[in-house]
Protein backbone atom coordinates (compact mmCIF):
# COMPACT_ATOMS: atom_id res chain seq x y z
CA UNK A 1 0.00 0.00 0.00
CA UNK A 2 2.85 2.09 1.33
CA UNK A 3 4.94 1.30 -2.09
CA UNK A 4 1.74 1.89 -4.55
CA UNK A 5 1.53 5.60 -2.77
CA UNK A 6 5.20 6.28 -2.98
CA UNK A 7 5.35 4.80 -6.45
CA UNK A 8 2.12 7.29 -7.50
CA UNK A 9 4.10 10.27 -5.95
CA UNK A 10 7.51 9.78 -7.48
CA UNK A 11 5.78 9.47 -11.03
CA UNK A 12 3.76 12.77 -10.32
CA UNK A 13 6.78 14.55 -9.40
CA UNK A 14 7.74 14.37 -13.04
CA UNK A 15 5.07 15.54 -13.89
CA UNK A 16 4.64 19.03 -12.08
CA UNK A 17 7.51 20.85 -13.96
CA UNK A 18 6.29 19.90 -16.94
CA UNK A 19 2.89 20.53 -16.58
CA UNK A 20 3.48 24.11 -14.76
CA UNK A 21 6.06 24.63 -18.00
CA UNK A 22 3.56 24.22 -20.71
CA UNK A 23 0.15 24.39 -19.25
CA UNK A 24 0.68 27.99 -18.29
CA UNK A 25 1.36 29.43 -21.99
CA UNK A 26 -1.22 27.16 -23.16
CA UNK A 27 -3.61 28.08 -21.07
CA UNK A 28 -2.98 31.59 -21.34
CA UNK A 29 -3.27 31.22 -25.29
CA UNK A 30 -6.35 29.60 -24.72
CA UNK A 31 -7.46 32.28 -22.77
CA UNK A 32 -6.43 34.87 -25.44
CA UNK A 33 -3.56 36.35 -23.81
CA UNK A 34 -0.54 37.32 -25.63
CA UNK A 35 1.42 34.80 -24.21
CA UNK A 36 5.16 36.07 -25.56
CA UNK A 37 4.40 39.36 -24.49
CA UNK A 38 3.06 38.97 -21.14
CA UNK A 39 5.81 36.39 -20.50
CA UNK A 40 8.99 38.72 -20.86
CA UNK A 41 7.02 41.69 -19.17
CA UNK A 42 6.51 38.94 -15.95
CA UNK A 43 10.19 37.93 -16.68
CA UNK A 44 12.16 41.05 -16.51
CA UNK A 45 11.18 41.45 -12.43
CA UNK A 46 13.60 38.42 -12.17
CA UNK A 47 16.90 40.38 -12.02
CA UNK A 48 15.62 42.93 -10.23
CA UNK A 49 14.36 40.57 -7.40
CA UNK A 50 17.84 38.97 -7.97
CA UNK A 51 19.65 41.76 -7.09
CA UNK A 52 17.22 43.29 -4.12
CA UNK A 53 18.10 40.16 -2.24
CA UNK A 54 21.96 40.41 -2.84
CA UNK A 55 22.32 42.44 0.31
CA UNK A 56 19.98 39.66 3.08
CA UNK A 57 22.11 37.35 1.77
CA UNK A 58 25.47 38.92 1.84
CA UNK A 59 24.05 39.44 5.71
CA UNK A 60 23.34 36.49 6.46
CA UNK A 61 25.92 33.71 5.05
CA UNK A 62 29.41 36.02 6.16
CA UNK A 63 27.85 35.77 9.44
CA UNK A 64 27.13 32.19 9.53
CA UNK A 65 30.27 31.49 7.52
CA UNK A 66 32.32 33.25 10.03
CA UNK A 67 30.68 31.34 12.67
CA UNK A 68 31.37 27.58 10.97
CA UNK A 69 35.21 28.67 10.73
CA UNK A 70 35.50 30.02 14.09
CA UNK A 71 34.78 26.62 15.90
CA UNK A 72 32.03 27.70 17.59
CA UNK A 73 30.55 24.81 16.18
CA UNK A 74 32.22 22.69 18.29
CA UNK A 75 31.69 24.43 21.38
CA UNK A 76 27.94 24.53 20.52
CA UNK A 77 27.87 20.72 20.48
CA UNK A 78 30.04 20.18 23.42
CA UNK A 79 28.09 22.18 25.44
CA UNK A 80 24.38 21.37 24.23
CA UNK A 81 25.15 17.37 24.36
CA UNK A 82 23.78 16.60 27.70
CA UNK A 83 20.87 18.66 26.78
CA UNK A 84 20.07 16.34 24.05
CA UNK A 85 20.73 13.06 25.94
CA UNK A 86 17.87 13.87 27.67
CA UNK A 87 15.33 13.43 24.53
CA UNK A 88 17.14 10.34 23.49
CA UNK A 89 19.13 12.11 20.74
CA UNK A 90 22.28 10.42 19.90
CA UNK A 91 25.38 12.58 20.45
CA UNK A 92 26.58 11.89 16.72
CA UNK A 93 23.48 13.77 14.93
CA UNK A 94 24.10 17.04 17.10
CA UNK A 95 26.35 18.78 14.49
CA UNK A 96 23.88 18.47 12.03
CA UNK A 97 20.93 19.61 14.31
CA UNK A 98 22.57 22.57 14.68
CA UNK A 99 24.33 23.21 11.32
CA UNK A 100 20.78 22.45 9.17
CA UNK A 101 19.11 25.31 9.79
CA UNK A 102 22.40 27.33 9.32
CA UNK A 103 23.74 26.26 6.14
CA UNK A 104 22.62 24.20 2.98
CA UNK A 105 25.74 23.24 1.67
CA UNK A 106 27.38 22.68 5.22
CA UNK A 107 24.81 20.26 6.05
CA UNK A 108 24.90 18.44 2.55
CA UNK A 109 28.77 17.86 3.48
CA UNK A 110 27.98 16.80 6.65
CA UNK A 111 25.93 14.19 5.44
CA UNK A 112 28.04 12.89 2.57
CA UNK A 113 30.67 12.98 5.46
CA UNK A 114 28.49 10.34 7.59
CA UNK A 115 27.46 8.34 4.73
CA UNK A 116 31.65 8.28 4.21
CA UNK A 117 32.47 7.56 7.96
CA UNK A 118 29.36 5.25 9.23
CA UNK A 119 27.52 3.76 5.90
CA UNK A 120 24.54 4.47 4.28
CA UNK A 121 22.89 1.57 6.22
CA UNK A 122 24.19 3.53 10.04
CA UNK A 123 20.90 4.45 12.00
CA UNK A 124 22.50 7.54 12.84
CA UNK A 125 23.10 8.33 9.42
CA UNK A 126 19.44 8.11 8.44
CA UNK A 127 18.85 10.33 10.87
CA UNK A 128 21.15 12.93 9.49
CA UNK A 129 19.35 12.41 6.25
CA UNK A 130 15.59 12.38 7.30
CA UNK A 131 16.58 16.07 8.52
CA UNK A 132 18.14 17.28 6.08
CA UNK A 133 15.22 16.25 4.31
CA UNK A 134 12.73 17.51 6.06
CA UNK A 135 14.07 20.77 7.24
CA UNK A 136 15.01 23.95 5.32
CA UNK A 137 18.49 26.06 5.96
CA UNK A 138 16.20 28.47 7.81
CA UNK A 139 18.05 31.68 7.56
CA UNK A 140 18.49 31.26 4.22
CA UNK A 141 14.87 30.97 3.54
CA UNK A 142 14.28 34.00 5.00
CA UNK A 143 17.49 35.81 3.74
CA UNK A 144 15.74 35.06 0.41
CA UNK A 145 11.61 35.16 0.87
CA UNK A 146 11.90 38.29 2.82
CA UNK A 147 14.89 39.98 0.88
CA UNK A 148 13.08 39.97 -2.43
CA UNK A 149 10.19 42.04 -0.49
CA UNK A 150 12.59 44.22 1.32
CA UNK A 151 11.52 43.05 4.75
CA UNK A 152 13.82 43.84 7.58
CA UNK A 153 12.30 43.52 10.61
CA UNK A 154 11.41 39.79 10.68
CA UNK A 155 8.99 39.74 13.99
CA UNK A 156 8.41 36.20 14.85
CA UNK A 157 9.84 34.64 11.79
CA UNK A 158 13.18 33.30 13.25
CA UNK A 159 11.43 32.11 16.53
CA UNK A 160 8.79 30.22 14.51
CA UNK A 161 11.19 28.70 11.92
CA UNK A 162 13.77 27.50 14.65
CA UNK A 163 11.11 26.08 17.04
CA UNK A 164 10.02 23.62 13.70
CA UNK A 165 13.75 22.76 13.01
CA UNK A 166 14.05 21.71 17.05
CA UNK A 167 10.65 19.65 15.96
CA UNK A 168 12.31 18.00 13.17
CA UNK A 169 14.99 16.76 14.63
CA UNK A 170 13.79 15.12 17.64
CA UNK A 171 10.91 13.90 14.93
CA UNK A 172 13.64 12.48 12.61
CA UNK A 173 15.25 10.56 15.38
CA UNK A 174 12.13 8.99 16.45
CA UNK A 175 10.86 8.36 12.62
CA UNK A 176 14.34 6.53 12.21
CA UNK A 177 13.81 4.44 15.38
CA UNK A 178 10.28 3.65 14.82
CA UNK A 179 10.55 2.69 11.00
CA UNK A 180 13.88 1.25 11.43
CA UNK A 181 14.74 -0.09 14.72
CA UNK A 182 17.10 0.51 17.33
CA UNK B 1 15.72 38.76 17.67
CA UNK B 2 17.88 38.03 13.74
CA UNK B 3 19.28 41.53 15.23
CA UNK B 4 20.75 39.72 17.84
CA UNK B 5 21.02 36.13 16.33
CA UNK B 6 23.19 38.17 13.34
CA UNK B 7 25.62 40.10 15.77
CA UNK B 8 25.59 37.19 18.26
CA UNK B 9 27.53 35.25 15.44
CA UNK B 10 29.66 37.42 14.68
CA UNK B 11 30.71 38.36 18.07
CA UNK B 12 30.59 34.82 18.98
CA UNK B 13 32.95 34.04 15.98
CA UNK B 14 35.43 36.49 17.05
CA UNK B 15 35.64 35.19 20.63
CA UNK B 16 36.34 31.37 19.85
CA UNK B 17 38.81 32.44 17.32
CA UNK B 18 40.75 34.62 19.85
CA UNK B 19 40.59 31.83 22.59
CA UNK B 20 41.54 29.11 20.00
CA UNK B 21 44.41 31.06 18.79
CA UNK B 22 45.41 32.71 22.19
CA UNK B 23 45.41 28.92 23.33
CA UNK B 24 47.07 27.72 20.40
CA UNK B 25 49.73 30.16 20.77
CA UNK B 26 50.37 29.26 24.84
CA UNK B 27 50.44 25.57 24.24
CA UNK B 28 53.32 26.33 21.54
CA UNK B 29 50.91 24.32 18.94
CA UNK B 30 53.08 24.75 16.01
CA UNK B 31 56.62 25.37 17.91
CA UNK B 32 57.20 28.29 15.65
CA UNK B 33 61.04 28.58 15.22
CA UNK B 34 61.76 25.30 16.79
CA UNK B 35 63.60 22.80 14.57
CA UNK B 36 62.24 19.32 13.91
CA UNK B 37 64.96 16.40 14.03
CA UNK B 38 64.36 14.29 10.57
CA UNK B 39 66.09 11.77 8.48
CA UNK B 40 66.46 12.66 4.65
CA UNK B 41 67.07 9.78 2.32
CA UNK B 42 67.78 10.47 -1.25
CA UNK B 43 66.59 7.91 -4.07
CA UNK B 44 70.02 8.20 -5.76
CA UNK B 45 73.26 10.07 -4.02
CA UNK B 46 72.77 13.32 -2.15
CA UNK B 47 74.00 16.23 -5.11
CA UNK B 48 74.87 19.24 -3.92
CA UNK B 49 74.79 21.12 -7.11
CA UNK B 50 71.21 20.27 -7.82
CA UNK B 51 68.57 22.98 -7.69
CA UNK B 52 65.84 20.18 -7.23
CA UNK B 53 65.85 16.89 -5.76
CA UNK B 54 63.66 14.17 -4.66
CA UNK B 55 63.79 12.94 -1.16
CA UNK B 56 61.83 10.81 1.22
CA UNK B 57 61.30 12.45 4.77
CA UNK B 58 62.06 9.98 7.75
CA UNK B 59 59.87 10.65 10.85
CA UNK B 60 59.85 9.73 14.18
CA UNK B 61 56.60 8.82 15.02
CA UNK B 62 57.08 8.93 18.69
CA UNK B 63 59.58 12.17 18.46
CA UNK B 64 56.92 14.29 16.68
CA UNK B 65 54.36 13.73 18.92
CA UNK B 66 56.53 14.69 21.51
CA UNK B 67 57.27 17.10 19.30
CA UNK B 68 54.30 18.74 18.92
CA UNK B 69 51.79 18.87 21.22
CA UNK B 70 48.46 17.59 20.00
CA UNK B 71 50.17 15.93 16.78
CA UNK B 72 48.20 12.93 14.99
CA UNK B 73 50.07 9.93 14.29
CA UNK B 74 52.19 10.64 11.12
CA UNK B 75 52.96 7.81 8.55
CA UNK B 76 56.65 7.34 9.07
CA UNK B 77 58.26 8.75 5.45
CA UNK B 78 56.99 11.09 3.14
CA UNK B 79 57.76 11.90 0.10
CA UNK B 80 58.98 15.91 -0.81
CA UNK B 81 61.31 17.51 -2.94
CA UNK B 82 64.14 18.77 -1.83
CA UNK B 83 64.95 22.60 -2.60
CA UNK B 84 67.93 24.73 -2.97
CA UNK B 85 67.55 28.46 -2.65
CA UNK B 86 69.42 31.69 -1.73
CA UNK B 87 68.50 31.26 1.52
CA UNK B 88 69.38 28.10 2.11
CA UNK B 89 67.82 24.74 1.71
CA UNK B 90 64.04 23.67 1.78
CA UNK B 91 61.68 20.80 1.91
CA UNK B 92 58.87 21.30 -0.10
CA UNK B 93 55.38 18.75 0.41
CA UNK B 94 53.58 18.23 -2.61
CA UNK B 95 50.09 19.33 -3.51
CA UNK B 96 49.28 15.95 -3.25
CA UNK B 97 50.69 14.80 -0.20
CA UNK B 98 48.50 13.96 3.13
CA UNK B 99 49.81 15.07 6.07
CA UNK B 100 49.62 14.54 9.80
CA UNK B 101 48.01 17.47 12.32
CA UNK B 102 49.27 20.05 12.89
CA UNK B 103 51.16 20.04 9.42
CA UNK B 104 47.50 20.03 7.59
CA UNK B 105 46.69 22.79 9.38
CA UNK B 106 50.15 25.13 9.21
CA UNK B 107 49.52 23.98 5.19
CA UNK B 108 45.74 25.48 5.35
CA UNK B 109 46.97 28.93 7.02
CA UNK B 110 50.51 29.44 4.72
CA UNK B 111 48.09 29.20 1.68
CA UNK B 112 44.41 29.69 0.30
CA UNK B 113 43.85 25.72 -0.98
CA UNK B 114 44.05 22.91 1.79
CA UNK B 115 46.21 21.30 -0.69
CA UNK B 116 48.68 23.65 -1.54
CA UNK B 117 52.57 22.84 -1.18
CA UNK B 118 53.93 23.07 1.83
CA UNK B 119 57.82 24.36 2.59
CA UNK B 120 60.28 24.32 5.30
CA UNK B 121 63.64 24.91 5.95
CA UNK B 122 66.03 22.59 5.98
CA UNK B 123 68.95 22.44 7.60
CA UNK B 124 71.20 19.41 6.75
CA UNK B 125 73.48 17.96 8.98
CA UNK B 126 75.41 14.68 8.89
CA UNK B 127 75.36 13.77 4.55
CA UNK B 128 76.13 10.00 4.24
CA UNK B 129 75.84 8.72 0.94
CA UNK B 130 71.83 8.64 0.32
CA UNK B 131 71.22 9.59 4.20
CA UNK B 132 71.46 12.86 5.92
CA UNK B 133 70.32 13.92 9.44
CA UNK B 134 68.17 17.52 8.82
CA UNK B 135 66.37 19.97 11.13
CA UNK B 136 63.41 21.38 9.51
CA UNK B 137 61.74 24.70 10.49
CA UNK B 138 58.36 25.86 9.03
CA UNK B 139 57.65 29.30 9.02
CA UNK B 140 55.61 31.03 12.08
CA UNK B 141 52.00 30.55 12.49
CA UNK B 142 50.22 33.23 14.22
CA UNK B 143 46.77 33.73 14.93
CA UNK B 144 45.40 30.69 12.63
CA UNK B 145 41.78 31.25 13.38
CA UNK B 146 41.67 35.15 12.93
CA UNK B 147 43.31 34.64 10.01
CA UNK B 148 40.29 31.72 9.11
CA UNK B 149 37.38 34.23 10.01
CA UNK B 150 38.32 36.90 8.13
CA UNK B 151 38.89 34.82 4.53
CA UNK B 152 35.36 33.19 5.28
CA UNK B 153 34.04 36.62 5.89
CA UNK B 154 35.23 37.17 2.37
CA UNK B 155 34.67 34.06 1.06
CA UNK B 156 31.31 33.76 1.85
CA UNK B 157 30.25 37.39 0.68
CA UNK B 158 31.06 36.34 -2.65
CA UNK B 159 29.33 33.06 -2.46
CA UNK B 160 25.88 34.93 -1.06
CA UNK B 161 26.18 37.21 -4.07
CA UNK B 162 26.56 34.72 -6.72
CA UNK B 163 24.09 32.74 -5.48
CA UNK B 164 21.22 35.33 -5.94
CA UNK B 165 22.49 36.50 -8.88
CA UNK B 166 22.31 32.36 -10.26
CA UNK B 167 18.89 32.71 -9.37
CA UNK B 168 17.86 35.63 -11.91
CA UNK B 169 17.28 32.70 -14.63
CA UNK B 170 14.83 30.51 -13.20
CA UNK B 171 13.60 33.52 -11.28
CA UNK B 172 12.91 34.87 -14.61
CA UNK B 173 11.40 31.95 -15.85
CA UNK B 174 8.82 31.46 -13.57
CA UNK B 175 7.72 35.04 -12.92
CA UNK B 176 7.07 35.42 -16.58
CA UNK B 177 4.93 31.57 -16.74
CA UNK B 178 3.25 33.38 -13.48
CA UNK B 179 2.41 36.10 -15.45
CA UNK B 180 0.97 34.36 -18.02
CA UNK B 181 -1.22 32.33 -15.35
CA UNK B 182 -2.13 35.76 -13.94
CA UNK B 183 -3.64 37.40 -17.01
CA UNK B 184 -5.08 34.19 -17.93
CA UNK B 185 -7.02 33.86 -15.02
CA UNK B 186 -5.63 30.79 -14.11
CA UNK B 187 -4.22 31.81 -10.34
CA UNK B 188 -7.63 33.44 -9.78
CA UNK B 189 -9.43 29.92 -10.24
CA UNK B 190 -6.42 28.39 -8.15
CA UNK B 191 -7.28 30.55 -5.61
CA UNK B 192 -10.73 29.69 -5.39
CA UNK B 193 -10.06 26.23 -5.46
CA UNK B 194 -7.52 26.31 -2.54
CA UNK B 195 -9.13 29.05 -0.49
CA UNK B 196 -10.79 26.56 1.54
CA UNK B 197 -7.76 24.98 2.94
CA UNK B 198 -5.23 28.01 2.72
CA UNK B 199 -7.87 30.61 4.06
CA UNK B 200 -7.72 29.57 7.64
CA UNK B 201 -3.74 29.86 7.77
CA UNK B 202 -4.21 33.42 6.40
CA UNK B 203 -7.04 34.99 7.78
CA UNK B 204 -5.66 38.12 7.45
CA UNK B 205 -5.68 38.05 3.29
CA UNK B 206 -8.82 39.46 1.79
CA UNK B 207 -11.27 36.20 0.03
CA UNK B 208 -9.91 35.44 -3.26
CA UNK B 209 -6.81 37.42 -3.08
CA UNK B 210 -4.71 35.78 -5.62
CA UNK B 211 -1.64 35.18 -2.69
CA UNK B 212 -3.46 32.21 -1.97
CA UNK B 213 -2.99 30.87 -5.65
CA UNK B 214 0.93 31.49 -5.75
CA UNK B 215 1.27 29.91 -1.98
CA UNK B 216 -0.28 26.93 -3.30
CA UNK B 217 1.87 26.51 -6.41
CA UNK B 218 4.61 26.95 -4.06
CA UNK B 219 3.72 24.47 -1.40
CA UNK B 220 2.83 22.13 -4.39
CA UNK B 221 6.38 22.85 -5.74
CA UNK B 222 7.82 21.85 -2.16
CA UNK B 223 5.85 18.84 -1.89
CA UNK B 224 7.13 17.17 -5.08
CA UNK B 225 10.82 18.31 -3.78
CA UNK B 226 11.06 21.13 -6.60
CA UNK B 227 13.28 23.21 -4.51
CA UNK B 228 14.64 25.49 -7.59
CA UNK B 229 10.98 26.13 -8.54
CA UNK B 230 9.53 26.57 -5.06
CA UNK B 231 11.67 29.27 -4.85
CA UNK B 232 10.57 31.96 -7.18
CA UNK B 233 7.08 30.63 -6.64
CA UNK B 234 7.56 31.62 -2.81
CA UNK B 235 9.17 34.85 -4.06
CA UNK B 236 5.95 35.66 -5.91
CA UNK B 237 3.98 34.45 -3.38
CA UNK B 238 5.90 37.00 -0.97
CA UNK B 239 5.08 39.69 -3.68
CA UNK B 240 1.26 39.42 -3.43
CA UNK B 241 1.09 39.47 0.18
CA UNK B 242 3.27 42.39 0.19
CA UNK B 243 0.68 44.18 -1.83
CA UNK B 244 -1.45 43.50 1.64
CA UNK B 245 0.81 44.98 4.12
CA UNK B 246 0.75 48.50 4.87
CA UNK B 247 4.16 48.43 6.15
CA UNK B 248 7.37 48.43 3.54
CA UNK B 249 9.76 46.89 6.12
CA UNK B 250 7.75 44.71 8.79
CA UNK B 251 6.78 41.42 8.21
CA UNK B 252 2.65 40.50 8.23
CA UNK B 253 1.38 37.15 10.05
CA UNK B 254 1.24 35.87 6.30
CA UNK B 255 4.70 36.73 5.93
CA UNK B 256 5.82 34.61 8.63
CA UNK B 257 3.29 31.88 8.09
CA UNK B 258 4.06 31.05 4.58
CA UNK B 259 8.24 31.53 5.59
CA UNK B 260 7.42 28.95 8.39
CA UNK B 261 5.72 26.42 6.27
CA UNK B 262 8.73 26.74 3.66
CA UNK B 263 10.96 26.46 6.13
CA UNK B 264 9.03 22.98 7.73
CA UNK B 265 8.58 22.66 3.81
CA UNK B 266 5.97 19.72 3.47
CA UNK B 267 8.18 17.07 1.13
CA UNK B 268 7.12 14.10 -0.29
CA UNK B 269 9.31 14.20 -2.46
CA UNK B 270 13.57 13.68 -0.92
CA UNK B 271 15.48 16.66 -2.07
CA UNK B 272 18.01 16.00 -5.21
CA UNK B 273 20.77 17.31 -3.38
CA UNK B 274 20.14 14.14 -0.94
CA UNK B 275 19.04 11.37 -3.61
CA UNK B 276 22.99 12.34 -4.73
CA UNK B 277 24.54 12.10 -1.58
CA UNK B 278 22.99 8.59 -0.23
CA UNK B 279 22.18 7.44 -3.62
CA UNK B 280 19.06 4.49 -4.27
CA UNK B 281 19.48 4.66 -0.28
CA UNK B 282 16.86 7.28 -0.55
CA UNK B 283 14.42 5.30 -0.95
CA UNK B 284 14.10 3.86 2.04
CA UNK B 285 13.79 7.11 4.03
CA UNK B 286 11.25 8.56 1.96
CA UNK B 287 8.59 7.85 5.00
CA UNK B 288 11.11 8.97 7.96
CA UNK B 289 11.18 12.18 5.82
CA UNK B 290 8.07 12.25 5.23
CA UNK B 291 6.96 11.08 8.96
CA UNK B 292 9.41 13.75 10.09
CA UNK B 293 8.35 16.35 7.80
CA UNK B 294 4.51 16.15 8.51
CA UNK B 295 5.69 17.28 12.25
CA UNK B 296 7.81 20.39 11.52
CA UNK B 297 5.30 21.73 9.20
CA UNK B 298 2.69 21.68 12.12
CA UNK B 299 4.98 22.60 14.25
CA UNK B 300 5.92 25.68 11.97
CA UNK B 301 2.13 26.22 11.48
CA UNK B 302 1.61 26.09 15.45
CA UNK B 303 4.68 28.29 15.81
CA UNK B 304 3.61 30.85 14.08
CA UNK B 305 0.24 30.66 15.36
CA UNK B 306 1.36 30.88 18.93
CA UNK B 307 3.44 33.41 18.44
CA UNK B 308 1.72 35.99 16.30
CA UNK B 309 -0.61 36.49 19.48
CA UNK B 310 2.09 36.83 22.12
CA UNK B 311 2.11 40.66 23.48
CA UNK B 312 5.24 41.66 21.95
CA UNK B 313 4.83 40.48 18.09
CA UNK B 314 1.07 41.09 18.13
CA UNK B 315 2.06 44.64 18.87
CA UNK B 316 4.42 44.65 16.01
CA UNK B 317 1.61 43.29 14.04
CA UNK B 318 1.83 46.09 11.09
CA UNK B 319 -2.04 45.47 10.03
CA UNK B 320 -3.02 46.99 13.55
CA UNK B 321 -2.45 50.24 12.44
CA UNK B 322 -4.58 49.94 8.83
CA UNK B 323 -7.86 49.30 10.86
Amino acid sequence: MLETIRSIVSILSYFVLPAILVGFPLYGLIKGVRVYEVFVEGAKEGFEIAVMIIPYLVAILFAIGMFRASGAMDFLVDTLDPVLGWFGIPAEVLPMAIMRPLTGSGSAALVADMVAQYGEDALIVKMVATMFGSTETTFYVIAVYFGAVNIRKTRHAVPAGLFADGVGVIASVYAVRLLFGG
Amino acid sequence: MLNYIWAGLIIFSLVFALSTDVQELSSDRYRNGDALPVTVSFPEEYDADARRQPVTVELDTTAFQAFYPDATTPDPRYEGQLVQTQDGNQIVFGSGTELPQPWQDMRDFYGDETSDPIRAEAQLDAVTGTVAQARLTFEPVHFRKLNDIAAAALNFAETAASLALGLIGVLALVLGLLKIGEEGGLIHSLTRFVQPVLRPLFPELPKDHPAMGTIALNLLANVFGLGNAATPLGIKAMEDLQKENPSEETATNAMVMLLALNTSSVQLVPPVLLIAIMGLQVNELVFSIALATACTTVAGIAGAVFLSRMKRFADSNPMNDSS
